[in-house]
Protein backbone atom coordinates (compact mmCIF):
# COMPACT_ATOMS: atom_id res chain seq x y z
CA UNK A 1 0.00 0.00 0.00
CA UNK A 2 0.97 3.82 -0.64
CA UNK A 3 1.76 5.96 1.81
CA UNK A 4 -0.13 8.94 -0.37
CA UNK A 5 -3.44 7.28 -0.23
CA UNK A 6 -6.72 9.50 -0.01
CA UNK A 7 -8.34 7.76 1.61
CA UNK A 8 -8.73 8.11 5.26
CA UNK A 9 -6.96 4.85 7.43
CA UNK A 10 -7.16 3.78 11.03
CA UNK A 11 -4.31 2.82 12.09
CA UNK A 12 -4.94 -1.06 13.78
CA UNK A 13 -1.60 -1.66 14.09
CA UNK A 14 -2.06 -4.11 10.97
CA UNK A 15 0.44 -2.67 9.47
CA UNK A 16 3.15 -4.22 11.38
CA UNK A 17 2.59 -7.61 10.91
CA UNK A 18 4.99 -8.17 7.96
CA UNK A 19 7.84 -7.59 10.38
CA UNK A 20 5.99 -9.88 13.44
CA UNK A 21 3.84 -12.57 10.72
CA UNK A 22 1.61 -12.10 13.39
CA UNK A 23 -1.87 -9.94 12.34
CA UNK A 24 -3.74 -9.00 15.20
CA UNK A 25 -2.42 -5.53 17.01
CA UNK A 26 -1.29 -7.51 19.96
CA UNK A 27 0.96 -10.05 17.47
CA UNK A 28 -1.61 -13.06 18.59
CA UNK A 29 -3.96 -14.36 15.07
CA UNK A 30 -6.00 -16.38 17.68
CA UNK A 31 -7.50 -15.95 20.88
CA UNK A 32 -7.36 -13.19 22.76
CA UNK A 33 -5.25 -10.20 22.81
CA UNK A 34 -5.85 -9.79 26.53
CA UNK A 35 -4.44 -12.98 27.49
CA UNK A 36 -1.12 -12.98 26.29
CA UNK A 37 -0.45 -9.15 26.73
CA UNK A 38 2.32 -9.59 28.70
CA UNK A 39 4.59 -11.76 26.09
CA UNK A 40 4.22 -8.91 23.18
CA UNK A 41 6.81 -7.18 21.95
CA UNK A 42 7.34 -3.21 22.66
CA UNK A 43 6.35 -2.51 19.31
CA UNK A 44 3.28 -3.99 19.77
CA UNK A 45 0.03 -2.93 21.01
CA UNK A 46 -2.43 -4.15 23.96
CA UNK A 47 -5.57 -4.12 23.61
CA UNK A 48 -5.67 -1.20 25.78
CA UNK A 49 -3.18 0.80 24.06
CA UNK A 50 -5.04 -0.56 20.81
CA UNK A 51 -8.52 1.28 22.10
CA UNK A 52 -6.48 4.34 22.68
CA UNK A 53 -4.85 4.98 19.56
CA UNK A 54 -8.30 3.83 17.58
CA UNK A 55 -10.16 6.61 19.82
CA UNK A 56 -6.70 9.08 18.45
CA UNK A 57 -7.43 8.14 15.31
CA UNK A 58 -11.65 9.16 15.29
CA UNK A 59 -11.56 11.83 17.30
CA UNK A 60 -7.97 12.95 18.15
CA UNK A 61 -8.04 16.25 20.16
CA UNK A 62 -11.46 17.04 20.76
CA UNK A 63 -11.20 14.69 23.35
CA UNK A 64 -9.41 16.92 25.19
CA UNK A 65 -12.32 19.98 24.94
CA UNK A 66 -15.98 19.60 25.39
CA UNK A 67 -19.10 21.09 24.92
CA UNK A 68 -19.46 24.32 22.80
CA UNK A 69 -15.63 24.06 22.06
CA UNK A 70 -15.91 20.66 20.79
CA UNK A 71 -17.99 21.09 18.35
CA UNK A 72 -17.28 24.47 17.09
CA UNK A 73 -13.67 25.12 17.83
CA UNK A 74 -12.17 22.45 15.68
CA UNK A 75 -11.08 23.02 12.29
CA UNK A 76 -12.02 20.92 9.77
CA UNK A 77 -13.87 20.54 6.65
CA UNK A 78 -16.86 18.76 6.18
CA UNK A 79 -15.34 15.84 4.87
CA UNK A 80 -13.22 15.06 7.59
CA UNK A 81 -16.11 15.78 10.29
CA UNK A 82 -18.00 13.07 7.80
CA UNK A 83 -14.96 11.00 8.10
CA UNK A 84 -14.23 10.88 11.81
CA UNK A 85 -18.04 10.85 12.92
CA UNK A 86 -17.67 7.75 11.23
CA UNK A 87 -14.66 6.61 12.48
CA UNK A 88 -16.56 7.17 15.91
CA UNK A 89 -19.12 5.30 14.79
CA UNK A 90 -17.16 2.04 13.56
CA UNK A 91 -15.27 2.13 16.68
CA UNK A 92 -17.81 1.36 18.48
CA UNK A 93 -19.37 -1.35 16.00
CA UNK A 94 -17.14 -3.04 13.58
CA UNK A 95 -13.69 -2.27 14.03
CA UNK A 96 -12.97 -2.81 17.60
CA UNK A 97 -15.07 -6.21 17.71
CA UNK A 98 -13.23 -7.69 14.84
CA UNK A 99 -9.93 -6.80 16.13
CA UNK A 100 -9.71 -7.59 19.84
CA UNK A 101 -12.89 -10.40 19.63
CA UNK A 102 -11.38 -13.45 20.86
CA UNK A 103 -12.90 -15.71 17.86
CA UNK A 104 -12.36 -13.79 14.67
CA UNK A 105 -9.00 -14.56 12.94
CA UNK A 106 -7.00 -12.94 10.43
CA UNK A 107 -9.12 -13.13 7.93
CA UNK A 108 -11.72 -10.86 9.21
CA UNK A 109 -9.27 -8.80 10.36
CA UNK A 110 -8.18 -8.04 6.58
CA UNK A 111 -11.42 -8.14 5.84
CA UNK A 112 -12.22 -5.13 8.25
CA UNK A 113 -8.96 -3.40 6.87
CA UNK A 114 -10.47 -4.10 3.27
CA UNK A 115 -13.95 -2.51 4.90
CA UNK A 116 -12.52 0.62 5.99
CA UNK A 117 -10.10 1.71 3.20
CA UNK A 118 -13.13 0.73 0.83
CA UNK A 119 -15.41 3.23 2.73
CA UNK A 120 -12.99 6.51 2.96
CA UNK A 121 -12.21 5.85 -0.83
CA UNK A 122 -12.50 8.35 -2.96
CA UNK A 123 -14.59 9.00 -6.61
CA UNK A 124 -13.03 6.47 -9.20
CA UNK A 125 -13.58 9.47 -11.44
CA UNK A 126 -11.00 11.19 -9.85
CA UNK A 127 -8.50 8.06 -8.63
CA UNK A 128 -5.40 7.58 -10.42
CA UNK A 129 -4.37 4.62 -11.89
CA UNK A 130 -2.87 3.38 -9.18
CA UNK A 131 -5.58 3.95 -7.04
CA UNK A 132 -8.12 2.64 -9.79
CA UNK A 133 -5.91 -0.11 -9.47
CA UNK A 134 -5.67 -0.65 -5.67
CA UNK A 135 -9.55 -0.06 -5.58
CA UNK A 136 -9.81 -3.47 -7.82
CA UNK A 137 -7.70 -5.67 -6.15
CA UNK A 138 -9.04 -4.82 -2.62
CA UNK A 139 -12.30 -5.69 -4.34
CA UNK A 140 -10.90 -9.29 -5.40
CA UNK A 141 -9.87 -9.81 -1.96
CA UNK A 142 -12.42 -8.78 -0.74
CA UNK A 143 -14.35 -11.20 -3.04
CA UNK A 144 -12.42 -14.35 -2.46
CA UNK A 145 -11.95 -13.74 1.46
CA UNK A 146 -15.91 -13.27 1.28
CA UNK A 147 -16.62 -16.60 -0.70
CA UNK A 148 -13.27 -18.33 -1.71
CA UNK A 149 -13.52 -17.56 -5.51
CA UNK A 150 -11.50 -15.51 -7.10
CA UNK A 151 -12.50 -12.95 -9.79
CA UNK A 152 -10.63 -11.07 -12.29
CA UNK A 153 -11.58 -7.56 -12.07
CA UNK A 154 -10.13 -4.52 -14.29
CA UNK A 155 -10.02 -0.85 -13.99
CA UNK A 156 -8.72 -0.47 -17.83
CA UNK A 157 -9.37 2.86 -18.97
CA UNK A 158 -10.38 4.02 -22.09
CA UNK A 159 -8.54 3.73 -25.35
CA UNK A 160 -7.31 6.62 -27.39
CA UNK A 161 -9.07 7.23 -30.44
CA UNK A 162 -12.10 5.92 -29.46
CA UNK A 163 -15.88 6.51 -29.19
CA UNK A 164 -18.08 3.74 -29.21
CA UNK A 165 -21.55 4.00 -30.99
CA UNK A 166 -24.48 1.85 -31.57
CA UNK A 167 -26.66 1.21 -34.67
CA UNK A 168 -29.91 -1.35 -34.25
CA UNK A 169 -31.40 -2.38 -37.65
CA UNK A 170 -35.16 -2.46 -37.10
CA UNK A 171 -35.99 -4.52 -40.16
CA UNK A 172 -33.66 -7.25 -38.93
CA UNK A 173 -34.62 -7.92 -35.42
CA UNK A 174 -37.52 -10.32 -34.69
CA UNK A 175 -38.11 -10.30 -31.12
CA UNK A 176 -35.84 -13.49 -30.49
CA UNK A 177 -34.64 -11.75 -27.18
CA UNK A 178 -31.27 -13.49 -26.86
CA UNK A 179 -29.81 -10.13 -26.50
CA UNK A 180 -31.35 -9.48 -22.87
CA UNK A 181 -30.38 -13.26 -21.55
CA UNK A 182 -26.90 -12.44 -23.02
CA UNK A 183 -27.00 -9.06 -21.08
CA UNK A 184 -28.05 -10.24 -17.86
CA UNK A 185 -25.67 -12.95 -18.00
CA UNK A 186 -23.05 -11.20 -19.21
CA UNK A 187 -23.36 -8.18 -16.32
CA UNK A 188 -24.79 -9.82 -13.32
CA UNK A 189 -28.01 -8.36 -12.98
CA UNK A 190 -30.46 -9.45 -9.97
CA UNK A 191 -31.97 -12.19 -10.64
CA UNK A 192 -34.66 -12.10 -7.83
CA UNK A 193 -36.04 -8.82 -9.57
CA UNK A 194 -34.71 -10.14 -12.54
CA UNK A 195 -33.52 -6.49 -13.83
CA UNK A 196 -33.26 -6.10 -17.34
CA UNK A 197 -31.25 -3.30 -19.33
CA UNK A 198 -32.48 -3.80 -22.86
CA UNK A 199 -36.24 -3.85 -23.59
CA UNK A 200 -37.28 -5.06 -26.94
CA UNK A 201 -40.93 -3.48 -28.08
CA UNK A 202 -43.36 -5.21 -30.10
CA UNK A 203 -44.61 -2.38 -32.27
CA UNK A 204 -47.77 -2.74 -34.45
CA UNK A 205 -47.36 -2.47 -38.08
CA UNK A 206 -48.55 1.17 -39.13
CA UNK A 207 -48.53 2.93 -36.28
CA UNK A 208 -45.31 4.07 -35.62
CA UNK A 209 -42.89 4.19 -33.13
CA UNK A 210 -45.91 4.34 -30.73
CA UNK A 211 -44.35 3.25 -27.40
CA UNK A 212 -47.53 3.69 -25.31
CA UNK A 213 -49.02 0.86 -27.21
CA UNK A 214 -45.87 -1.53 -27.41
CA UNK A 215 -45.52 -4.21 -25.64
CA UNK A 216 -42.13 -4.91 -24.13
CA UNK A 217 -42.87 -8.04 -22.21
CA UNK A 218 -44.50 -10.16 -24.79
CA UNK A 219 -44.16 -14.39 -24.64
CA UNK A 220 -45.67 -15.56 -27.92
CA UNK A 221 -43.81 -16.97 -30.83
CA UNK A 222 -41.57 -14.26 -32.51
CA UNK A 223 -41.83 -12.79 -35.40
CA UNK A 224 -45.71 -12.06 -34.51
CA UNK A 225 -47.77 -11.17 -37.64
CA UNK A 226 -48.74 -7.19 -38.00
CA UNK A 227 -45.73 -6.47 -35.37
CA UNK A 228 -42.16 -5.39 -35.72
CA UNK A 229 -39.35 -5.20 -33.41
CA UNK A 230 -36.95 -2.50 -31.70
CA UNK A 231 -35.10 -2.37 -28.86
CA UNK A 232 -34.30 0.69 -26.30
CA UNK A 233 -31.17 0.21 -23.93
CA UNK A 234 -28.68 3.21 -22.36
CA UNK A 235 -27.66 5.12 -25.00
CA UNK A 236 -24.70 6.75 -24.09
CA UNK A 237 -25.72 10.11 -24.90
CA UNK A 238 -23.11 13.07 -25.72
CA UNK A 239 -25.01 14.85 -23.99
CA UNK A 240 -26.10 13.39 -20.73
CA UNK A 241 -28.84 14.65 -19.25
CA UNK A 242 -28.40 11.68 -16.08
CA UNK A 243 -25.38 12.90 -15.92
CA UNK A 244 -25.87 16.90 -15.53
CA UNK A 245 -28.78 16.12 -12.80
CA UNK A 246 -26.65 13.64 -10.34
CA UNK A 247 -25.49 15.41 -7.13
CA UNK A 248 -23.09 13.61 -5.90
CA UNK A 249 -20.92 13.32 -9.61
CA UNK A 250 -21.19 9.39 -9.21
CA UNK A 251 -21.97 9.29 -12.83
CA UNK A 252 -20.07 10.39 -15.84
CA UNK A 253 -18.91 10.34 -19.35
CA UNK A 254 -15.99 8.43 -20.26
CA UNK A 255 -13.45 9.56 -22.52
CA UNK A 256 -14.56 6.52 -25.46
CA UNK A 257 -18.16 8.08 -24.82
CA UNK A 258 -19.42 5.40 -22.45
CA UNK A 259 -21.53 7.00 -19.59
CA UNK A 260 -20.52 4.84 -16.72
CA UNK A 261 -21.38 4.67 -12.79
CA UNK A 262 -19.43 4.31 -9.94
CA UNK A 263 -21.62 2.02 -7.44
CA UNK A 264 -19.18 3.22 -4.59
CA UNK A 265 -19.89 6.30 -5.03
CA UNK A 266 -23.78 6.23 -5.70
CA UNK A 267 -26.18 7.85 -2.90
CA UNK A 268 -29.41 6.28 -4.72
CA UNK A 269 -31.03 9.70 -4.51
CA UNK A 270 -32.20 8.20 -8.41
CA UNK A 271 -32.52 11.97 -9.89
CA UNK A 272 -30.61 10.44 -13.04
CA UNK A 273 -33.02 7.48 -13.05
CA UNK A 274 -35.74 10.50 -13.60
CA UNK A 275 -33.50 12.49 -16.16
CA UNK A 276 -32.89 10.03 -18.47
CA UNK A 277 -35.92 10.39 -21.41
CA UNK A 278 -35.12 6.68 -22.71
CA UNK A 279 -35.62 4.11 -19.62
CA UNK A 280 -32.11 3.61 -19.95
CA UNK A 281 -31.34 3.49 -16.10
CA UNK A 282 -31.96 0.82 -13.50
CA UNK A 283 -31.90 1.13 -9.71
CA UNK A 284 -31.49 -1.73 -7.16
CA UNK A 285 -34.68 -1.96 -4.67
CA UNK A 286 -32.85 -5.25 -3.12
CA UNK A 287 -29.45 -6.46 -2.94
CA UNK A 288 -29.06 -8.03 -6.14
CA UNK A 289 -28.47 -11.76 -5.88
CA UNK A 290 -26.65 -14.38 -8.33
CA UNK A 291 -26.51 -17.69 -7.75
CA UNK A 292 -22.14 -17.96 -7.40
CA UNK A 293 -21.99 -20.39 -10.05
CA UNK A 294 -23.82 -18.07 -12.63
CA UNK A 295 -21.81 -15.01 -11.41
CA UNK A 296 -19.74 -13.55 -14.76
CA UNK A 297 -16.36 -13.60 -12.80
CA UNK A 298 -14.74 -11.10 -15.84
CA UNK A 299 -15.55 -7.89 -14.42
CA UNK A 300 -15.03 -4.02 -14.56
CA UNK A 301 -14.94 -1.19 -11.85
CA UNK A 302 -17.47 0.58 -13.85
CA UNK A 303 -19.13 -3.06 -15.52
CA UNK A 304 -20.79 -5.50 -14.07
CA UNK A 305 -18.84 -6.17 -10.76
CA UNK A 306 -21.83 -6.64 -8.23
CA UNK A 307 -23.20 -3.94 -7.10
CA UNK A 308 -24.93 -3.14 -3.90
CA UNK A 309 -28.81 -2.53 -2.50
CA UNK A 310 -29.62 1.08 -2.93
CA UNK A 311 -27.19 2.04 -6.03
CA UNK A 312 -28.62 2.84 -9.68
CA UNK A 313 -26.98 1.09 -12.59
CA UNK A 314 -27.81 0.56 -16.88
CA UNK A 315 -25.93 -0.79 -19.34
CA UNK A 316 -22.07 -0.05 -20.09
CA UNK A 317 -21.59 -1.37 -23.72
CA UNK A 318 -20.02 -4.04 -21.74
CA UNK A 319 -17.39 -1.51 -20.76
CA UNK A 320 -15.62 -5.08 -19.66
CA UNK A 321 -15.54 -6.64 -23.32
CA UNK A 322 -15.12 -3.24 -25.31
CA UNK A 323 -12.29 -1.71 -23.81
CA UNK A 324 -10.78 -5.56 -24.70
CA UNK A 325 -11.66 -5.28 -28.64
CA UNK A 326 -15.14 -6.95 -27.86
CA UNK A 327 -18.15 -6.57 -28.79
CA UNK A 328 -20.72 -6.44 -26.26
CA UNK A 329 -22.78 -9.38 -25.29
CA UNK A 330 -25.97 -7.90 -27.02
CA UNK A 331 -24.16 -7.61 -29.92
CA UNK A 332 -22.79 -10.76 -30.02
CA UNK A 333 -25.60 -12.78 -29.18
CA UNK A 334 -27.96 -11.14 -31.94
CA UNK A 335 -28.86 -14.47 -34.16
CA UNK A 336 -30.10 -11.96 -36.96
CA UNK A 337 -27.18 -9.14 -37.24
CA UNK A 338 -29.29 -5.95 -36.23
CA UNK A 339 -26.78 -4.88 -33.76
CA UNK A 340 -23.71 -3.29 -34.68
CA UNK A 341 -21.25 -1.58 -32.71
CA UNK A 342 -17.64 -0.13 -33.42
CA UNK A 343 -15.74 2.93 -33.22
CA UNK A 344 -17.19 6.17 -34.11
CA UNK A 345 -13.61 7.67 -34.32
CA UNK A 346 -12.46 5.28 -37.21
CA UNK A 347 -13.47 5.76 -40.83
CA UNK A 348 -13.16 2.73 -41.62
CA UNK A 349 -15.38 0.89 -39.38
CA UNK A 350 -18.42 -0.55 -40.41
CA UNK A 351 -20.62 1.37 -37.78
CA UNK A 352 -19.45 4.41 -39.94
CA UNK A 353 -20.66 3.25 -42.73
CA UNK A 354 -24.27 2.35 -41.42
CA UNK A 355 -24.20 6.53 -40.05
CA UNK A 356 -22.74 7.54 -43.18
CA UNK A 357 -24.93 5.02 -46.17
CA UNK A 358 -27.91 4.26 -44.48
CA UNK A 359 -30.96 6.17 -43.64
CA UNK A 360 -30.31 6.22 -39.57
CA UNK A 361 -32.36 8.06 -36.87
CA UNK A 362 -32.16 8.26 -33.37
CA UNK A 363 -35.14 8.79 -30.53
CA UNK A 364 -36.53 11.76 -29.42
CA UNK A 365 -33.21 13.61 -31.55
CA UNK A 366 -34.82 16.99 -30.86
CA UNK A 367 -33.87 16.65 -26.88
CA UNK A 368 -30.70 17.59 -27.95
CA UNK A 369 -29.51 14.37 -25.63
CA UNK A 370 -27.50 13.74 -28.68
CA UNK A 371 -27.56 9.53 -28.47
CA UNK A 372 -24.57 7.48 -29.51
CA UNK A 373 -26.98 4.86 -30.59
CA UNK A 374 -28.76 4.87 -34.03
CA UNK A 375 -32.03 3.14 -35.68
CA UNK A 376 -31.87 2.12 -39.10
CA UNK A 377 -33.73 0.28 -41.79
CA UNK A 378 -32.54 -2.17 -44.46
CA UNK B 1 -13.74 44.08 6.19
CA UNK B 2 -16.98 43.29 5.66
CA UNK B 3 -16.24 45.42 1.93
CA UNK B 4 -12.99 43.31 1.46
CA UNK B 5 -14.72 40.14 1.97
CA UNK B 6 -17.55 40.76 -0.20
CA UNK B 7 -15.78 41.91 -3.16
CA UNK B 8 -13.53 38.76 -2.78
CA UNK B 9 -17.00 36.68 -3.25
CA UNK B 10 -17.72 38.35 -5.93
CA UNK B 11 -14.77 38.24 -8.08
CA UNK B 12 -14.86 34.32 -7.39
CA UNK B 13 -18.02 34.29 -8.38
CA UNK B 14 -16.61 35.95 -11.55
CA UNK B 15 -13.45 33.73 -12.24
CA UNK B 16 -15.66 30.73 -11.12
CA UNK B 17 -18.60 31.81 -14.27
CA UNK B 18 -15.39 32.10 -16.23
CA UNK B 19 -13.78 29.04 -15.51
CA UNK B 20 -17.24 27.04 -15.79
CA UNK B 21 -17.05 27.27 -19.63
CA UNK B 22 -15.92 24.55 -20.21
CA UNK B 23 -15.11 22.30 -23.35
CA UNK B 24 -18.77 20.79 -23.57
CA UNK B 25 -19.94 23.54 -26.04
CA UNK B 26 -16.90 22.96 -28.45
CA UNK B 27 -18.86 20.60 -30.82
CA UNK B 28 -22.11 21.92 -31.67
CA UNK B 29 -23.26 18.12 -32.39
CA UNK B 30 -22.04 14.47 -32.23
CA UNK B 31 -21.45 14.28 -35.98
CA UNK B 32 -19.66 17.52 -35.56
CA UNK B 33 -17.20 15.79 -32.77
CA UNK B 34 -16.67 12.72 -34.90
CA UNK B 35 -15.66 14.65 -38.02
CA UNK B 36 -13.56 16.42 -35.50
CA UNK B 37 -11.69 13.92 -34.21
CA UNK B 38 -11.73 11.08 -36.51
CA UNK B 39 -8.47 9.09 -37.65
CA UNK B 40 -8.08 5.53 -38.74
CA UNK B 41 -7.30 3.52 -35.58
CA UNK B 42 -4.14 2.22 -35.19
CA UNK B 43 -4.38 2.11 -31.38
CA UNK B 44 -3.54 -0.98 -28.96
CA UNK B 45 -6.69 -2.97 -29.43
CA UNK B 46 -6.58 -5.29 -32.05
CA UNK B 47 -9.54 -8.57 -32.74
CA UNK B 48 -6.44 -10.54 -33.61
CA UNK B 49 -6.20 -12.44 -31.15
CA UNK B 50 -9.96 -13.06 -30.67
CA UNK B 51 -9.74 -14.45 -34.55
CA UNK B 52 -6.80 -16.51 -33.68
CA UNK B 53 -9.18 -20.05 -33.23
CA UNK B 54 -11.18 -19.23 -36.44
CA UNK B 55 -9.86 -19.82 -40.03
CA UNK B 56 -10.12 -17.14 -42.23
CA UNK B 57 -9.69 -16.09 -45.19
CA UNK B 58 -9.37 -12.52 -47.31
CA UNK B 59 -11.67 -11.06 -49.65
CA UNK B 60 -11.60 -7.60 -51.42
CA UNK B 61 -15.12 -6.37 -53.06
CA UNK B 62 -14.97 -3.27 -54.49
CA UNK B 63 -13.07 -0.54 -51.59
CA UNK B 64 -14.06 -3.10 -48.86
CA UNK B 65 -11.48 -5.81 -47.72
CA UNK B 66 -11.95 -7.64 -44.95
CA UNK B 67 -11.85 -11.45 -43.43
CA UNK B 68 -14.64 -13.89 -43.82
CA UNK B 69 -14.63 -18.05 -42.15
CA UNK B 70 -13.15 -20.18 -44.61
CA UNK B 71 -16.30 -22.53 -45.96
CA UNK B 72 -14.66 -26.16 -47.02
CA UNK B 73 -13.35 -27.03 -44.04
CA UNK B 74 -16.48 -26.59 -42.47
CA UNK B 75 -18.25 -28.82 -44.48
CA UNK B 76 -18.64 -32.43 -43.48
CA UNK B 77 -18.20 -33.93 -46.84
CA UNK B 78 -16.64 -31.89 -48.74
CA UNK B 79 -14.76 -32.11 -51.60
CA UNK B 80 -17.86 -33.39 -53.10
CA UNK B 81 -15.86 -35.43 -56.09
CA UNK B 82 -14.70 -38.01 -53.60
CA UNK B 83 -18.92 -39.37 -54.43
CA UNK B 84 -19.42 -37.44 -57.15
CA UNK B 85 -16.91 -38.77 -59.12
CA UNK B 86 -19.43 -39.07 -62.51
CA UNK B 87 -21.27 -36.87 -63.73
CA UNK B 88 -24.69 -36.39 -61.81
CA UNK B 89 -26.78 -38.58 -64.87
CA UNK B 90 -24.48 -41.45 -64.35
CA UNK B 91 -24.70 -41.81 -60.83
CA UNK B 92 -28.95 -41.40 -60.99
CA UNK B 93 -30.45 -44.79 -60.15
CA UNK B 94 -33.73 -44.83 -59.94
CA UNK B 95 -34.26 -48.58 -59.30
CA UNK B 96 -32.81 -47.57 -55.70
CA UNK B 97 -35.17 -47.31 -52.83
CA UNK B 98 -33.18 -47.22 -49.86
CA UNK B 99 -32.15 -43.44 -47.58
CA UNK B 100 -30.01 -41.72 -50.24
CA UNK B 101 -27.36 -39.34 -49.53
CA UNK B 102 -28.33 -35.70 -48.79
CA UNK B 103 -32.28 -36.88 -47.70
CA UNK B 104 -32.25 -34.20 -45.22
CA UNK B 105 -31.76 -31.65 -47.37
CA UNK B 106 -35.21 -29.90 -48.76
CA UNK B 107 -35.25 -26.65 -50.79
CA UNK B 108 -37.25 -23.74 -49.53
CA UNK B 109 -35.49 -20.87 -51.11
CA UNK B 110 -37.57 -18.87 -53.88
CA UNK B 111 -40.27 -20.99 -56.34
CA UNK B 112 -39.25 -23.68 -58.23
CA UNK B 113 -39.55 -21.43 -61.23
CA UNK B 114 -36.87 -19.62 -60.24
CA UNK B 115 -34.50 -22.28 -58.47
CA UNK B 116 -33.95 -25.72 -58.74
CA UNK B 117 -30.65 -27.63 -57.32
CA UNK B 118 -28.36 -26.72 -60.59
CA UNK B 119 -29.11 -23.16 -60.04
CA UNK B 120 -26.11 -23.19 -57.76
CA UNK B 121 -24.33 -26.34 -58.24
CA UNK B 122 -22.90 -28.34 -61.43
CA UNK B 123 -24.16 -31.47 -62.01
CA UNK B 124 -20.70 -32.19 -64.02
CA UNK B 125 -18.35 -30.58 -61.32
CA UNK B 126 -20.22 -30.74 -58.06
CA UNK B 127 -16.82 -29.20 -56.43
CA UNK B 128 -17.62 -25.56 -57.03
CA UNK B 129 -20.59 -23.67 -57.05
CA UNK B 130 -21.64 -22.51 -60.67
CA UNK B 131 -22.99 -18.91 -61.45
CA UNK B 132 -26.09 -17.86 -63.53
CA UNK B 133 -23.93 -17.97 -66.22
CA UNK B 134 -22.50 -21.25 -65.76
CA UNK B 135 -18.92 -19.82 -64.41
CA UNK B 136 -17.60 -21.96 -61.17
CA UNK B 137 -17.55 -20.14 -57.82
CA UNK B 138 -15.31 -21.58 -55.25
CA UNK B 139 -17.31 -22.70 -51.96
CA UNK B 140 -15.06 -20.32 -49.76
CA UNK B 141 -17.00 -17.15 -52.07
CA UNK B 142 -20.14 -18.69 -51.77
CA UNK B 143 -21.28 -14.92 -51.18
CA UNK B 144 -20.98 -14.16 -54.95
CA UNK B 145 -23.23 -16.82 -55.77
CA UNK B 146 -25.93 -14.87 -53.13
CA UNK B 147 -25.28 -11.53 -54.73
CA UNK B 148 -26.46 -12.66 -57.99
CA UNK B 149 -29.63 -12.06 -56.70
CA UNK B 150 -29.54 -10.09 -53.15
CA UNK B 151 -27.95 -7.14 -54.93
CA UNK B 152 -28.68 -4.75 -52.28
CA UNK B 153 -27.93 -7.34 -48.98
CA UNK B 154 -24.94 -7.53 -50.67
CA UNK B 155 -24.01 -3.74 -50.70
CA UNK B 156 -25.13 -3.79 -46.97
CA UNK B 157 -22.77 -6.27 -46.45
CA UNK B 158 -19.89 -5.12 -48.17
CA UNK B 159 -20.33 -2.04 -45.45
CA UNK B 160 -20.90 -4.50 -43.09
CA UNK B 161 -24.70 -2.76 -41.87
CA UNK B 162 -25.65 -6.62 -42.75
CA UNK B 163 -24.27 -9.72 -41.11
CA UNK B 164 -22.30 -10.00 -38.04
CA UNK B 165 -19.09 -9.51 -37.30
CA UNK B 166 -16.95 -13.17 -36.17
CA UNK B 167 -15.56 -11.19 -33.25
CA UNK B 168 -14.70 -7.90 -31.71
CA UNK B 169 -15.24 -4.43 -33.17
CA UNK B 170 -11.13 -3.66 -33.24
CA UNK B 171 -9.89 -4.37 -36.53
CA UNK B 172 -9.17 -6.04 -38.43
CA UNK B 173 -12.35 -6.75 -39.49
CA UNK B 174 -13.70 -10.09 -39.98
CA UNK B 175 -17.50 -10.51 -41.09
CA UNK B 176 -19.80 -13.62 -40.87
CA UNK B 177 -20.52 -14.58 -44.88
CA UNK B 178 -23.93 -15.61 -45.57
CA UNK B 179 -23.70 -18.91 -44.64
CA UNK B 180 -22.93 -18.91 -41.57
CA UNK B 181 -26.31 -17.14 -40.63
CA UNK B 182 -28.53 -19.01 -43.17
CA UNK B 183 -29.29 -22.24 -44.53
CA UNK B 184 -28.57 -21.82 -48.31
CA UNK B 185 -31.28 -24.53 -48.81
CA UNK B 186 -33.70 -23.15 -46.22
CA UNK B 187 -32.26 -19.19 -45.70
CA UNK B 188 -34.97 -17.31 -43.75
CA UNK B 189 -35.32 -17.52 -39.69
CA UNK B 190 -38.24 -19.15 -38.50
CA UNK B 191 -40.48 -18.34 -35.94
CA UNK B 192 -39.72 -19.20 -32.72
CA UNK B 193 -40.36 -18.20 -28.35
CA UNK B 194 -38.39 -15.59 -27.30
CA UNK B 195 -35.68 -16.61 -25.41
CA UNK B 196 -37.05 -14.66 -22.19
CA UNK B 197 -40.17 -13.83 -20.01
CA UNK B 198 -40.18 -11.09 -17.90
CA UNK B 199 -42.37 -12.71 -14.97
CA UNK B 200 -41.56 -9.63 -12.36
CA UNK B 201 -42.40 -7.01 -14.86
CA UNK B 202 -45.45 -8.71 -15.17
CA UNK B 203 -46.43 -8.78 -11.35
CA UNK B 204 -45.47 -4.98 -10.99
CA UNK B 205 -47.27 -3.95 -13.74
CA UNK B 206 -50.56 -5.57 -12.01
CA UNK B 207 -49.72 -3.95 -8.79
CA UNK B 208 -49.49 -0.35 -10.72
CA UNK B 209 -45.69 -0.12 -9.75
CA UNK B 210 -44.55 0.14 -13.12
CA UNK B 211 -45.72 3.43 -13.79
CA UNK B 212 -43.38 4.10 -16.87
CA UNK B 213 -45.65 2.02 -19.14
CA UNK B 214 -49.43 1.76 -19.40
CA UNK B 215 -51.86 -0.62 -21.42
Amino acid sequence: MSDNKKWYTLDLGLNKKKSTSSSCGCGNSQGSCTSQAQQTKEEELSADEFYERAVNAAIGDERKKDGFEQVFDVKMDRRDAFKKLTASLLIGAGAVSSCTSITKDSDSKEKAQIDWEEQFKGNYKLMTDDEKKSTVDRLMRSYELRTGKNINMSSKNAEEDVLFGYAFNISKCQGYMNCVSACVEENNQDRNSQMQYIRIHEMDDGKGFNFNEADDNYYHEVPAEGHFYMGTQCFHCDNPPCVDVCPVQATWKEEDGLVVIDYDWCVGCRYCMAACPYDGRRFNWSKPEVPENEVNKNQHYLGNRMRKKGVMEKCTFCVQRSRKGKNPACVEACPTGARIFGNLLDPKSTIRWVLENKKVFRLKEDLGTEPKFWYFMD
Amino acid sequence: MKNRNLTFYLLTLVAMSLLSCKNEGEYHSITDKIEAKQKPYHGNLSSEELLADTDLITVKEGEFTFLIPERKGQIKSYACIECHSKPLEQMSNSSFDGKRAHWDIKINHASIETMDCATCHNPKNMNNLNSLTGKDIDFNLSYKLCAQCHSSQFEDWKGGAHGKKVAGWAPPRASMTCVNCHNPHNPSFDKRWPVQFNTQKVIERQEGLDGAEEH
